[in-house]
């Protein structure tokens, strides 16, 4: 179920750093199904998820993860 | 086989072989006293019980030992729950215990036998169906959006349950289906065991569902 107003970037920053869902997905200790559906914004991730992904992504957290 | 395991079953075993010759004792040859059933309040000692005291003593002790095992591996599954990382691994085909739950039925039997009702409690077996989702989510990392998506199913599952029961405490509660407090009773017992099983079966079958139900396709992009 996709989240309301809710836009996710993250695979555009994924691939900017080369990593793989796979291993994005061991960096910040989550699933790879996870990212994926982060990428498709259908889950809502936690502030502390949101942090590891941002610092491991290189990228603001407001550019990743985009609340309309 | 773990070396306290074989020490439990030992322990075990020797206990058991101790009932059995002191009770043979005194059915033999102590008129079977600590077996019929006897006024403890006027008991008076006699050599000749010396076997089922002793048998009896070490039945204690053993029973004891028992409970401190459990105790102790309460604790330690504890914290291994806290620092748990993937969910364990169980077979799917352990699902196929929720048959046993048909065995409820047997409450209709031997209600018309000996109105016996305890077998109706057998329906919570059903609640086994749901070893088979919880198989198919073995060895699962638990990250953040499995335990959101566990909570959510738990408490889909509890307030299913919980509303069930509160219907039937509602109707049955009157105490008059047929007319007869008997069947008024078994109904209930019926209706919270079907709804336990419910609540058991539902938290695995909604916890699959959440976690693995979205359509789309996996593959890596």
């Amino acid at each position: 179920m996709r989240v309301l107003d809710f836009e996710c970037r993250l695979k555009k920053y994924r691939l900017l750093k080369d990593l793989t869902q796979e291993q994005l997905a061991a960096k910040v200790g989550v699933r790879r199904e996870t990212i994926m559906r982060l990428e498709k914004a259908q889950y809502n991730p936690s502030l502390k998820l949101a942090i590891d992904i941002s610092r491991v992504v290189e990228a603001p957290i407001e550019e990743i993860f985009v609340f309309k | 086989m773990k070396k306290r395991t074989k020490l439990t079953i030992c322990l075990g075993m020797i206990c058991a072989l101790l009932v059995a010759i002191s009770s043979w004792y005194t059915i033999a040859y102590n008129n079977s006293r600590f077996i019929a059933p006897m006024d403890l309040s006027e008991y008076v000692f006699r050599v000749q019980d010396l076997p089922m005291i002793i048998s009896g003593v070490f039945l204690a002790l053993y029973v004891v030992y028992l409970v401190v095992l459990l105790l102790r591996y309460i604790m330690t599954n504890r914290h291994r729950k806290l620092t748990l990382q993937f969910t364990r691994t169980i077979n799917p085909k352990l699902g196929f215990l929720g048959l046993l739950g048909f065995a409820g039925f047997l409450g209709f039997w031997t209600y018309s036998v000996d109105k016996t009702i305890f077998p109706f409690v057998f329906f919570l077996f059903f609640g086994f169906f749901g070893f088979f989702y919880e198989g198919k989510m073995s060895n699962t990392f638990i990250d953040e959006r499995y335990k959101e998506n566990k909570m959510k199913a738990q408490s889909v599952a509890n307030k299913t349950s919980l509303s069930i029961i509160f219907l039937a405490i509602l109707i049955l509660g009157q105490g008059k289906l047929m007319d007869s407090l008997e069947y008024t009773l078994i109904a209930l017992v019926i209706v919270v065991a079907l709804s336990l099983a419910l609540e058991i079966f539902l938290s695995e079958y909604l916890l699959y569902h959440y976690d693995n139900d979205e359509q789309f396709d996996e593959s890596e992009e």
